[in-house]
């Protein structure tokens, strides 16, 4: 099954999740962690109520001095762990970890597994762990909106395919700088690679062939193509080169997708200049002037 | 920052006195402990070409550890195997595709890591600084034998040739990879990749950078601890370890690396015993190291010294 198309109710589906979502209270408890805090920033450690409910995890770092500051969300990759905000963005942002349902720190009662996250559930929609997952990317920003450390208008997203759900989810987001992952075009993509985490997927159809069709068709539901259009943050998309599996030309239909223009960084493959390339563009959005910058990446 | 800085930087770690005294009896009671090694099939994650186990073994302080070992299904027997250890906090890989160049594979999740956690489980942050002013019970002291000890597994399988073991891995993979070649003579060749825990006293000096960054947050809160912390990592430090490697090596670095830092990684290369070793140090790259450019010299490297036989399907 092809998801070019979006589901017939997908407006309903997400409807139902947002609904759920704020049907729960956040419930913010926010502690002082000295070990993580330095001159700069102060940290905290955060939990939050997300659907389920379930309590979701994150570190919170804040500039010391006057804010409201331009905030960074940082929804993650494909993995248990997120780093804390860096030091040297911690000096201007407020920054967020998330660690979402299933990593560490959120990992109780369900602890997710690597590989095994990207198919829990997925035989069915509304059982699909990525459900409750872009829920606790939703209340993570939703925590930010309201911080009075955080300037509300300024709020940047930064991940995965998750990043880009969540400023669907969260047209109020300023700016998003997402790496599409897993989610494009899934039905068409992972058969063409051995590579994880698209082989969990390809590992599903291996072992439930009864259940591949019901497992591509939940997957349409996540498809960012489907949700480009309801983004109205100032986007960067990073893309991989002609060589890569998620090249510019395969990205081109979801870039098509957006009702604005977006702007396409091919990535060097590099950290270092991939990470100067990302911390000059949010600097610059936000009047920061030359971003802070590891010392061997100046 | 210039090249000539980088390479010239040196090192203020010092080589404990009774180091190989440690590590000696760190093996020999890390020996008495059998394997217990269990293999399960794991039909979920193999394909037509490919056959995924899920290994359990025990190891210091009777902790379990697991790890994924792959096997060609249509191999020609003996084959050469490939360890691939996992970076600080990544899970490791499940390392069907070099199964499917000829090797029997192994992605070890070392203690602390998802299904290694039941009795350690120090988190991330946290595992950089667990115990970090006891070198007797410090948290990498069980780590560093879980990843030897791989290397004890795959010489006790009747599908390898332990004449023919390689080990890779990036940032903490490399560091133990740096560390297997250099406490396990079975080793026939190791390409290591932006290698992390070389030089950790100066690394923190150099950057802000997680993970070095937690021993950073922990002087700030316990400044007295400095000289515990110093005399604790002398003796997990790559540079101590490096120079027993004999093998043909093969290191990458990337000059613009934040994380671990390039001075670092031109200081451990330079201890490195072997004589057939090459460093690879690619301006332009921070941490990746330009993996997603070396991955091609990796493969010829190990191809060249291991001889993998590719399944046909």
């Amino acid at each position: 099954m092809s998801s070019a198309t979006a589901p017939a109710d997908f407006a309903v589906y997400w409807g139902a999740a947002m609904s759920e979502l704020a049907s729960l209270p956040i419930a913010a408890e926010i502690t002082p962690n000295p070990l993580r805090s330095n001159d700069h920033a102060a940290v905290y450690d955060v939990r939050l109520t997300s659907s389920g409910p379930y309590r979701i995890f994150g570190f919170l770092t804040v500039p010391h001095g006057d804010g409201p500051f331009p905030t960074l969300l940082h929804t993650g990759g494909y993995g248990s762990v997120v780093h804390i905000g860096s030091y040297e963005d911690r000096q201007n942002y407020v920054t967020f970890a998330l660690r979402h349902r299933g990593r560490r720190l959120a990992d109780v009662p369900f602890a997710a597994a690597y590989p095994g996250l990207l198919t829990t559930g997925i035989a069915n929609p509304q059982t699909y762990i990525y459900r409750g997952i872009v829920a606790d990317c939703c209340r993570a920003f939703d925590f930010l909106a309201a911080h009075p450390a955080v300037a509300a208008d300024k709020i940047a997203i930064i991940g995965d395919d998750l990043a880009l759900l969540t400023a669907a989810l969260r047209p109020q987001a300023d700016a998003l700088y997402t790496t599409p992952g897993f989610f494009y075009r899934a039905a068409e993509i992972a058969p063409k690679t051995g590579a994880y985490p698209w082989e969990e997927f390809n590992d599903f159809a291996r072992a439930y062939p009864d259940q591949a069709a019901a497992m591509w068709a939940t997957l349409a539901y996540f498809d960012p193509t489907h949700f480009a259009a309801h983004v109205r943050a100032a986007t960067v998309m990073v893309t991989g080169n002609e060589q890569d599996m998620l090249s510019p030309a395969v990205l081109a239909p979801l870039v098509a997708a957006f009702s604005q223009p977006v702007t396409q960084v091919v990535s060097a493959h590099s950290s270092y200049k991939d990470g100067v390339a990302q911390a000059t563009w949010l600097a610059r959005r936000y009047g920061l002037g030359a971003p802070v910058l590891p010392a061997h990446w100046q | 920052m210039s090249a000539r800085n980088l390479v010239d930087y040196g090192t203020a770690v010092v080589k404990p006195a009774d180091f190989d005294a440690f590590w000696e009896e760190t093996l020999a009671r890390a020996a008495s402990i059998p394997l217990n090694a269990t293999v399960t099939p794991v039909p979920l994650r193999s394909t037509p070409t490919v056959e995924v186990f899920e290994v359990h073994y025990d190891s210091w302080d009777h902790v379990r550890v697991a790890g994924w070992y792959c096997l060609p299904r249509q191999r020609r027997e003996p084959l050469p195997a490939m360890v691939f250890y996992p970076g600080y906090i990544s899970e490791p890989t499940l390392p069907k595709g070099y199964a499917a160049k000829g090797y029997a594979t192994f992605g070890v999740a070392p203690r602390g890591k998802l299904r290694s956690n039941a009795r350690f489980n120090p988190g991330y942050p946290g595992l950089l600084t667990y115990n970090i002013v006891d070198r007797h019970t410090y948290g990498y002291r069980g780590f560093y034998v879980d990843a030897f000890r791989v290397i004890d597994f795959l010489l006790a399988q009747p599908e390898v040739d332990g004449t023919r073991i390689g080990v890779q891995g990036g940032s903490q993979g490399g560091a133990l990879t740096l560390l297997a070649a250099s406490m396990c003579p079975a080793i026939a060749a190791a390409a290591a990749q932006a290698p992390y825990l070389a030089g950790m006293i100066d690394a923190i000096a150099l950057t802000h950078s997680y993970p070095y960054e937690e021993i950073n947050e922990y002087l700030r809160l316990h400044p007295g601890a400095r000289d515990a912390v110093t005399e604790t990592l002398a003796y997990y430090d790559c540079h101590n370890f490096v120079e027993r490697i004999r093998c043909p090596i093969i290191v990458n670095i990337g000059l613009n690396d934040d994380v671990c830092p390039p001075e670092t990684g031109y200081e451990v290369y330079r201890r490195i015993g072997s004589a057939q070793k090459q460093l690879y140090a690619y301006a332009g790259h921070g941490h990746d190291s330009n993996g997603y450019g070396h991955a091609a010299i990796v493969d010829e490297f190990f191809a060249d010294l291991l001889r993998p036989v590719p399944v046909t399907a």
